[in-house]
């Protein structure tokens, strides 16, 4: 039984190998490199607190920090909508499967892609506007990414609801597949409405899984939001789209200042600890590895 | 009333089934169609069909700009990445799944742990291990980098997939006298297949659609990939909309060729690990 322990070690070596340099690294070196002031070349000066005072003081910071606050609050929206999706996708109605594959094709074109669309999409002499005024309501035509409010509340529809709804069904759908079909004959039989069999079977029955959709909900807004962001608005107008990652890109490699930008990672770093206690705590449930 | 009020449930949701199509199918549509006409004609006819279709704006990102390069080098890069993603990924689920050593589970909920963090938050400690390395502008230290981002999720698949393989499958191939390579690649490979189409569909698509590493560590243009091309061009000056819509539709057909081919693993696999209930 020795060897089983040698050759597992073997086999995972790899992987720790990548993991310890290329993340577990990073992630402590980044919290020392904090405490210094560094142009990304030359010696680093150690200056103790200061870039944490400097962050304190910082008006992007607490504009980053309000936004993601804003973009959290999109949270809601994009974990009931998937779930009224699936419930009338498992319905059965006919042609549900295509339905389920168009709501998923904008998950299929990553980030990058999606963001340009985005772009394209709310400019000011965009399909959107154009669209608007076709339809007789100009009046409520804007200059959406000029405007920080309406940037901000732009990226939180496209990015935390819409461009995540396909992928939501799909998960909630898997979710729902194991529910027991004798929960739903014996609603029916009581004659309980749609609404009442959708609150009391159906929702009940998914409870994990909604909770592991909120999970990842936090982490898509607080820990992968760069490249959209990025393609969508440069975390403009001004700095109105900023998020804690953007402020750690403009920071580092934007105006260079390594050991600022650190700073800011290191909060991220605390606020992804927390979150990733609870996607681990529920990813342990879920396995049988134990 | 339960028929009618049946009819009723499902009018009403055909409606909401049928808008929400719609606003996902439509800035697809949108972007095709535009990519298809010329600078002056989408000026004047921003949401209609194009009056004369033109291929100007394909020939000038294919042609004229990097487009054609850029492509050959996601078609060098993402295959080599998956081979090393795979062999990560496979040997790894394997240990964790199947095989019983000390500190395997504080070990392998590391892991989960590590896989959290966004690639912002690492990036600016990986761009001085690569330049320390000299793996700035290397395609071999962009790939390390990916693997390393992307495993932990593979091996998370692999590893829930491989603890359901029955222990007996292993104990005989042991009584066998094989040693551990050949019990991977003979026997937990093979078995494996349908979750390594999973997986490496999901890597394809990470590694596609990947933005910031390949910003940070391929900094030559000549280098760059399709992803990072076209969100390079985003934001340049003077580019009309229908050469980025050209650009988008080129980047984006691989990602939808493969969906329509493996529509099924690729949905199976997005709620990957299959969450119970």
């Amino acid at each position: 039984m020795k060897n089983e322990a040698i050759d597992s070690y073997i086999l995972i070596a790899p992987l720790l190998l990548l993991l310890v340099v290329f993340i577990l690294y990073p992630v402590i070196a980044n919290v020392y490199l904090s405490f210094f002031k560094w142009k990304g070349m030359g010696r680093a000066t150690f200056t103790g607190f200061d870039n944490y005072r400097t962050m304190m003081k910082d008006e992007t910071f607490w504009v980053s920090i309000k936004n993601t606050l804003v973009l959290l609050l999109y949270i809601p929206m994009g974990v009931i909508l998937p779930i009224l999706i699936s419930a009338f996708l498992r319905e059965g109605l006919k042609g549900w499967p295509i339905f389920r594959a168009i709501i998923y094709l904008p998950n299929i074109l990553g980030y990058v892609i999606i963001g340009m669309i985005s772009s394209i999409v709310f400019r000011k002499l965009g399909p959107l506007n154009g669209g608007l005024t076709a339809l007789g309501l100009g009046s409520i035509t804007r200059d959406w990414l000029n405007k920080p409010d309406l940037a901000l509340n732009a990226l939180g529809l496209v990015y935390g609801v819409w461009m995540r709804l396909g992928f939501g069904c799909i998960f909630f759908l898997a979710a729902m597949s194991s529910i027991d079909e004798s929960l739903y004959d014996a609603a029916k039989i009581d004659g309980a409405l749609w609404w009442r069999t959708f609150w009391n079977v159906t929702i009940p029955s998914i409870h994990f899984s909604i909770e592991f959709w909120i999970v990842l909900s936090f982490i898509e807004i607080l820990a992968r939001a760069f490249p959209f962001i990025y393609t969508f608005t440069r975390g403009g107008p001004g700095f109105a789209t900023f998020t804690l990652e953007y402020g750690i890109y403009n920071a580092g490699f934007v105006a260079f200042n390594m050991g600022y930008a650190s700073t800011w990672a290191s909060v991220l770093f605390v606020v992804c600890g927390i979150i990733a206690f609870f996607q681990v705590k529920l990813m342990r449930k879920n396995t049988d590895v134990q | 009333m339960s028929n009618s009020y049946n009819r009723a449930v499902k009018g009403i949701m055909y409606f909401i089934l049928v808008i929400f199509a719609i606003i996902a199918l439509y800035p697809l549509i949108f972007v095709l169609i535009t990519s298809l006409k010329s600078p002056s004609e989408y000026v004047n006819n921003k949401l209609h069909f194009p009056e004369k279709i033109t291929f100007a704006n394909y020939y000038y990102v294919w042609v004229k700009g990097n487009m054609l390069k850029y492509f050959i080098n996601s078609c060098i890069l993402i295959p080599c990445g998956l081979v090393a993603y795979l062999f990560v990924c496979v040997s790894a689920g394997f240990a964790f799944g199947r095989l019983r050593f000390p500190f395997r589970f504080s070990i392998f909920l590391t892991v989960l742990f590590l896989m959290i963090f966004p690639q912002m938050l690492l990036s600016i400690q990986i761009f001085q291990i690569c330049r320390t390395l000299h793996l700035v502008n290397n395609y071999f230290g962009l790939i390390l980098v990916w693997v390393a981002y992307f495993a932990p999720f593979g091996t998370y698949i692999m590893t829930t997939y491989y603890a359901t393989v029955p222990m007996e499958i292993l104990e005989s191939a042991r009584l066998d006298g094989t040693n551990i390579w050949q019990i991977l690649f003979y026997i937990m490979v093979p078995i494996a297949k349908p979750m390594i189409v999973i997986i490496v569909i999901i890597g394809f698509q990470s590694m596609w659609n990947e933005l910031p590493f390949s910003l940070l560590l391929l900094q030559t243009e000549k280098l760059r990939t399709i992803t990072q091309g076209i969100g390079m061009m985003q934001g340049q000056y003077g580019l009309d909309d229908t050469i980025l819509t050209a650009a988008i539709v080129s980047a984006a057909f691989v990602p939808l060729l493969l969906f329509m081919f493996f529509q099924r693993e690729i949905t199976m696999g997005s709620y990957g690990g299959a969450v119970k209930g």
